[in-house]
């Protein structure tokens, strides 16, 4: 029986998944406590998969499926962009890519008070933070870091703005720096912000370099590391013949 | 009329167990949240889903679940004589009905409250069975916009003609107007969420027909399953991890 439990756990880990997909059999192990992540659901004695991706477990007890889509779903902590929908008197409304609007307190800014709260307008880009995020609740957002700090968050000035699926920001943001991040930035000098709701922003001295910038982490989605490092030579060399 | 001849072939050269070919592709609508278009003979339809998204109409959200909208459109040339009004009657809004109620039996509506997924059916080319080909392209594109599902959903039609019970009707032996059984089942559970007839059977011979259109799911939800393993390999391999 054990052995079983065990074939059925190792054959799908690191494996892909898709819904229905049923990946453990409760009534097989005993004792044990397991954390369930993303993705995954308890349904009477047996756990279930919800979205398609990639099934990881980490030790001791931890399962849970990573995968990429356009939407996002908030989590506590996460760093992203949002942009001012509305005003209220007590909070921003904010569009994070996510299933509701999130809001920003008017005082969530390092030193905010009734009397120096700012003004924005709706479209602003703000890069922030999750403070919560719970399920039946709007998510609320923060500009600074869990000490008060500004620490970065606060309104994107200028720039360009796209959006990406969630694993290219998670890629993106990974470390060590993604192969096409590190090759852009050899030759190339530009600003950017990375939002895990799959939000990315680009400021650089020309159009030209935020465009080639975009265009090659937009094209860097389905691309392995070698390849996307001759994605971006490719690039700069038309760029570097034309102008 | 002879839909099934002396030999045992149809009008298409199929055996009465035989389905159309199937195709499908995933993330065709760039626009969309998720998106697929499947194939089932020389019917071919376009689903594309957005949401979990905020709401539109307050006076329509529910506050411990999302709101699921489904839209089922023929273009104007999908079939053979141009259709002038392509949705919006009564037909269409059956079937909007009818995949909004099947698709919400698999979706866990209780993890998004207060939000609202669109799904937007549309029918490129009709050759009977677009019901089914319609739910199984939004049963794609659900997985593909990364919505909790409890389970994938599948559909097929049989029907019943010359005696001989007849899988995946196309649009001449729809017509005929013998009896034609939907059935949509959850792939992995085998419980029917979907199951509709017109026209009139006995008893005896509905259970094998049903049994039938039921086999037909099995083999689309094999093929449904490994082209989603197929897609999310390609986005999960190619970034090297």
């Amino acid at each position: 029986m054990d052995d079983r439990s065990l074939n059925l756990t190792t054959s799908f880990i690191d494996q892909i998944v898709v819904p229905g997909d049923v990946v453990l059999d409760l009534s097989s192990m005993s004792n044990q406590t397991i954390k369930l992540g993303g993705g995954l659901r308890q349904d009477c004695d047996t756990i279930s998969v919800m979205k398609a991706g990639k099934l990881k477990f980490s030790k001791p007890n931890k399962y849970w499926v990573e995968s990429s889509q356009k939407r996002y779903v908030p989590c506590v902590e996460d760093t992203i962009l949002g942009t001012v929908v509305d005003s209220k008197a007590d909070n921003f409304l904010v569009d994070i890519k996510g299933p509701t609007l999130a809001f920003l307190p008017v005082l969530a800014f390092e030193g905010g008070t009734r009397r120096n709260i700012p003004k924005y307008e709706a479209g602003t880009l703000l890069y922030v933070r999750v403070v919560k995020a719970n399920a039946g609740m709007n998510p609320e957002l923060s500009c600074t870091d869990a000490s008060g700090k500004a620490a970065e968050f606060g309104v994107l000035k200028d720039g360009y703005m796209f959006e990406t699926s969630t694993g290219l920001s998670r890629m993106l943001l990974s470390s060590p720096t993604c192969p096409v991040l590190e090759a852009l930035g050899k030759k190339l000098s530009f600003e950017i912000a990375i939002g895990l709701n799959g939000r990315v922003w680009v400021n650089a001295a020309s159009p030209s370099t935020v465009i080639l910038v975009s265009n090659a982490i937009m094209n860097s989605e389905s691309l392995s590391g070698v390849q996307q490092r001759i994605m971006v030579e490719k690039l700069m060399q038309k760029f570097q013949s034309s102008s | 009329m002879e839909f099934v001849s002396p030999e045992g072939l149809r009008l298409d050269g199929r055996r009465p167990m035989e389905m159309r070919q199937i195709r499908a592709q995933i993330g065709v609508v760039a626009k969309a949240d998720g998106s697929a278009s499947f194939e089932m003979g020389n019917t071919k339809v376009i689903a594309a889903v957005y949401g979990p998204r905020e709401v539109q109409n307050r006076s329509q959200q529910i506050s411990d679940q999302a709101l699921v909208r489904c839209e089922y459109s023929m273009a104007n040339f999908s079939t053979g004589d141009r259709m002038r009004k392509p949705k919006g009657d009564r037909r269409s809004m059956e079937i909007s009905l009818v995949i909004c109620q099947t698709m919400e039996a698999c979706i866990l509506t209780h993890l998004m409250p207060r939000s609202q997924i669109d799904i937007f059916v549309q029918v490129l080319q009709a050759d009977g069975g677009t019901r089914s080909a319609c739910i199984n392209a939004a049963t794609l594109a659900l997985a593909d916009a990364g919505i909790p599902m409890c389970d994938l959903i599948t559909s097929c039609s049989a029907g019943y003609l010359n005696s001989t019970p007849l899988l995946d009707l196309n649009y001449v032996e729809d017509s005929a107007g013998g009896p034609d059984v939907t059935v949509g089942i959850l792939s992995k559970s085998d419980k029917v969420t979907l199951l509709q007839m017109d026209a009139k059977l006995p008893m005896d011979i509905f259970e094998n027909v049903m049994q039938l259109a039921i086999e037909g799911c099995k083999a689309v939800a094999n093929y449904i399953r490994e082209i989603l393993l197929e897609n999310t390999k390609q986005l999960e391999y190619r970034r090297g991890r």
